[in-house]
């Protein structure tokens, strides 16, 4: 009896002992960083300037010299880094209506001038959601003390949305011409004059792509083990090609593909997934199948000034493999429809309008389209593509009705039914019931209208997945398991009844 | 398209005008070009009274504005942070079903109220290889650069030479680059344009580098007595172009003795003479000294001997053999010498050098005690140097 209660004594008194020690530790170590927490001296130095791209318009300078002294690279960057800055912060003014910033790149007398629109602006309630698309600046002086920059910038392309009272009242594309005096004072090249030399609407105008596809017998794709992340770690070229033997053999001549914008790095694509890209396209290549590229994958924000970064991610892709063999058209955005909603129709329409010029403007030769998630959204912006794209997953017998008023609609440009298929999920999950016959007629009855009509078709999708990512259709099972089941071949590799009427 | 067509199709557009027209804004203002700081009116003519807004966008900004209406016509009075600054500013009906919009130019005022001059670099070297510029924007009170081809008379003065040139504004600024001329000195500068004068800048003409030069030295005498000084000094050193240098350039002088090894002293200009200092050896040496100002020039070569001043001195051994008294040491004139003179005692033991014993003299004397426990008995060779004379001892026996 002694000895236990000798014992429960020991270790009440070590669990004590080590309960003070920790109450101890934990005490010091607080104020250890409270009293390291705040201002870190070496920030006072400004040394490790973390440069985040918020602003990348498209900028090409003028390289012919300069009346004043030689313009070496190291000046001009820091004048191509303050001149956008000074954009940028006036774009932010615009948007918010605060100051903040603009004393940094704007000197005294030219910051008043900015400050009587944001103090108009606050007063009536305006503001503009604004951001420039290309710079094409040219060093015109630059004074021998290194002090003083003379600066023109030709056919700046600048996006401006007004908004009063909430609503938006006009939205417009200029190219404007400038010319600006910057002074370098204390580290920041700041602007002391601008004047607009010249301005006038931006020309819209799209022409055409020389080649144009037509007699599209093709597949949506992504591996059957890594199902929206095509090029993510597990990315197995040799199971992609075994894929692409399969959908050559089956009669179809193209693939679709998603490029995912995060994953690829934003603005600064990564060349890992630019590799990765390049040996999928070689492997269609290869076997002779051409591929749609859906550039915006996982993207959903559309805000003005996010623009300049959508587009560098547009323009270091398609400017990569806009001469590829395998390349047959590019898609801006996967069903960007379905963010008119949450992010306002609008926005959306400009930022495809504006990114569909971008690559326009690079790439000539191959088709632009958008793939809209239903027939109705399929006219919008049809005067800009190369071909019109719309999914179809409703009702296999409305769709010949639907498709003639389509036409009827859109008489002039070819027309691709981008996605289309059914779900042989037969779980408790599907009310309605459905099954791999069911699945199969869907197809062989869509297939009867697509021959008649002649019309190019890219299905959904090659296999059933095992797993949905939660971005794609969210978490509710109800939702999640039919998504599985889309494939023409299942998770075991075997061919479902559907896949008789992958082609025609 | 038969004649009857064609009829139709003309009363329809004529038809289509009219009914048109009766909405439609019409501008009444002609002019395209104003000058900033004017007020500045934008006038429609209506036939209804509906109230417009107005996109409008400058140099700075974009904004929308409000109309008025007035006796059948729409205004949209320009407010003055639009109006005030020169551009190109483009405008844009909002709540007309037709697209009507246009642009108009603001320009600066014709008159400049301040001169906004930048100089630099505000120190430059004579000779006229290298130049300063001065920047000049005229602006007007609205802060706007006035227009290209703006005449600006920019007017330096140096020495006795006064000149004035014309230059004119083009991309916002006028500049002008000043050469340096051949003489130092400074250069006042000042801009006028319109009758506006600036105020005076300047600008420091730096001499060039030297070039090459003379050294001499200077002592009180000739004996390496190991405590006078010799001083050296450069003639006035002078740029290419006559201008004495920079006070407080750098001057080296490398001193080479005889066994060659070398010792170094410094000196910087005041008025074109640098002077360095170098106390005498002390013994009968022979130096070679050159001086440089680095990477630039060099001066001639100059030699400068100096003399024994001890002949001999005596050594006194006491307490058995452990105390040594050099000495007397005597100068040039047979005066003691000054205190300092370094003496060094060698120590051999059994032919192996044990130990060297430096001392300094003091009212013309050393003293060496050999320490008993250091030095233990036995015979020792014993050597005394100093002022380049050696005397040596053989066989001191210590004990």
């Amino acid at each position: 009896m002694v000895n236990t209660n000798k014992i429960i004594l020991r270790s009440i008194l070590i669990v004590f002992y080590l309960l003070i020690i920790s109450i101890l530790i934990f005490l010091t170590s607080s104020l250890f960083s409270y009293f390291n927490t705040g201002a870190d001296r070496s920030t006072m130095l400004h040394t490790d300037v973390k440069k985040l791209d918020q602003y990348v318009p498209k900028i090409s300078w003028k390289d012919d010299g300069n009346e004043g002294r030689f313009m070496d690279p190291q000046t001009l960057s820091s004048i191509e880094n303050d001149y956008l800055d000074a954009w940028y912060v006036k774009h932010i003014a615009n948007k918010t209506n605060l100051e903040t910033g603009i004393d940094d790149f704007y000197t005294k007398s030219a910051r008043k001038t900015l400050f009587n629109f944001i103090a108009h602006h606050k007063e009536a309630n305006i503001s503009i959601e604004s951001t420039t698309l290309a710079h094409n600046p040219d060093i015109l002086f630059f004074s021998e003390d290194g002090q003083l920059v003379v600066l023109e910038d030709k056919n700046v392309v600048e996006y401006k949305k007004v908004i009063k009272d909430h609503k938006p009242v006009i939205e417009t594309t200029e190219a404007s011409d400038y010319k600006g005096v910057f002074l370098l004072e204390d580290g920041f090249w700041r602007l002391r004059h601008l004047v607009k030399e010249q301005t006038s609407e931006f020309d819209k105008t799209i022409r055409p792509s020389l080649i144009n596809p037509s007699n599209i017998k093709g597949i949506n794709y992504y591996p059957q083990a890594t199902p929206w992340d095509m090029f993510g770690e597990n990315f197995d070229l040799k199971i992609i090609k075994k894929d692409f033997k399969i959908i050559k053999k089956a009669g179809l001549n193209t693939i679709r593909i998603f490029v995912p914008y995060e994953d690829f790095g934003k603005a600064k694509v990564i060349e890992s997934k630019l590799d990765k890209l390049e040996q999928v396209l070689d492997a269609a290549d290869k076997r002779r199948l051409k591929v749609v590229v859906t550039l915006f994958d996982f993207y959903g924000n559309y805000e003005v000034l996010d623009w300049t970064l959508n587009h560098r991610h547009a323009e270091i892709i398609v400017s990569k493999f806009k001469d590829h063999k395998a390349i047959l058209a590019w898609d801006v955005k996967n069903e960007p429809n379905l963010d008119f909603e949450s992010r306002g129709k609008e926005r959306v329409v400009s930022w495809l309008e504006h990114l569909i010029i971008l690559i326009k403007s690079i790439d000539k030769n191959h088709a632009v389209t958008i793939g809209w998630s239903n027939i109705k959204s399929a006219e919008i912006l049809k005067n800009s593509l190369d071909f019109v794209s719309f999914h179809y997953y409703e009702d296999v017998h409305e769709f010949e009705n639907e498709y003639d008023n389509l036409k009827k609609a859109i008489p002039n440009k070819p027309i691709v039914l981008g996605e289309f298929g059914v779900s042989s999920y037969s779980g408790g999950w599907n009310s309605f019931g459905s099954s791999e016959k069911i699945q199969a007629t869907y197809y062989q009855e869509m297939q009867k209208i697509l021959t008649k009509k002649n019309l190019s078709f890219i299905s959904w999708t090659l296999y059933d997945f095992d797993a949905i990512p939660k971005e794609v259709v969210g978490v509710l099972p109800w939702r999640v398991n039919p998504q599985k089941e889309f494939g023409f071949i299942n998770t075991n590799g075997v061919k479902k009844p559907a896949f008789k009427f992958i082609s025609n | 398209m038969n004649l009857q067509n064609k009829l139709f199709f003309l009363i329809y557009l004529f038809g289509m005008h009219f009914m048109t027209a009766q909405q439609m804004l019409t501008l009444v203002t002609q002019e395209k070009q104003f000058v900033a700081g004017t007020t500045i009116l934008l006038e429609f003519k209506t036939s209804h009274t509906k109230n417009y807004q107005l996109y409008c966008t400058n140099s700075y900004g974009s904004t929308l504005l409000n109309s008025e209406i007035n006796n059948g016509t729409v205004v949209f009075k320009i407010p003055t942070y639009i109006g005030d600054k020169a551009g190109v500013v483009g405008w844009k009906i909002i709540g007309s079903k037709e697209s009507i919009s246009g642009k108009f130019n603001i320009t600066p005022k014709s008159n400049p109220t301040s001169l906004e001059s930048y100089i630099g670099p505000p120190s430059i070297e004579a000779g006229g290889y290298d130049f300063t510029m001065l920047v000049v924007i005229p602006t007007d009170d609205l802060d706007n650069p006035l227009k290209n081809h703006t005449k600006v008379r920019i007017k330096d003065q140096f020495l006795s030479s006064e000149k004035e040139t014309t230059i004119f504004t083009n991309n916002l600024i006028a500049y002008k680059t000043i050469f340096s001329p051949l003489k130092s000195g400074r250069m006042i500068l000042s801009a006028e344009s319109l009758a506006l004068n600036s105020k005076e800048y300047d600008v420091n003409i730096m001499p060039a580098i030297g070039t090459n030069f003379k050294i001499f030295s200077k002592r009180n005498h000739a004996y390496a007595d190991g405590n006078q000084i010799t001083t050296f000094s450069t003639s006035i050193i002078k740029d290419k172009n006559n201008n004495v240098v920079s006070d407080g350039t750098f001057v080296s002088f490398f001193i080479t003795n005889k066994k060659g090894n070398v010792l170094k002293t410094f000196g910087t200009t005041i008025n074109g003479i640098a002077n360095a200092k170098m106390i005498h050896p002390d013994h009968q040496e022979l130096w070679e000294i050159k001086a440089y100002i680095a990477g630039i020039s060099e001066s001639n070569r100059l030699e400068v001997s100096y003399k024994k001043v001890i002949e001999t001195f005596d050594v006194h051994f006491s307490d058995t053999n452990r105390g040594l008294k050099v000495g007397p040491l005597k100068s040039f004139m047979n005066q003691m010498i000054p205190d300092g003179l370094r003496v060094r005692l060698s120590i051999y033991r059994e032919g192996a050098h044990v130990n060297d014993i430096f001392n300094t003299t003091k009212d013309g004397f050393v003293n060496f005690d050999l320490d008993p426990n250091i030095y233990e008995k036995d015979n020792y060779n014993l050597e005394v140097s100093t002022a380049g004379i050696t005397k040596a001892f053989k066989n001191i026996k210590l004990w």
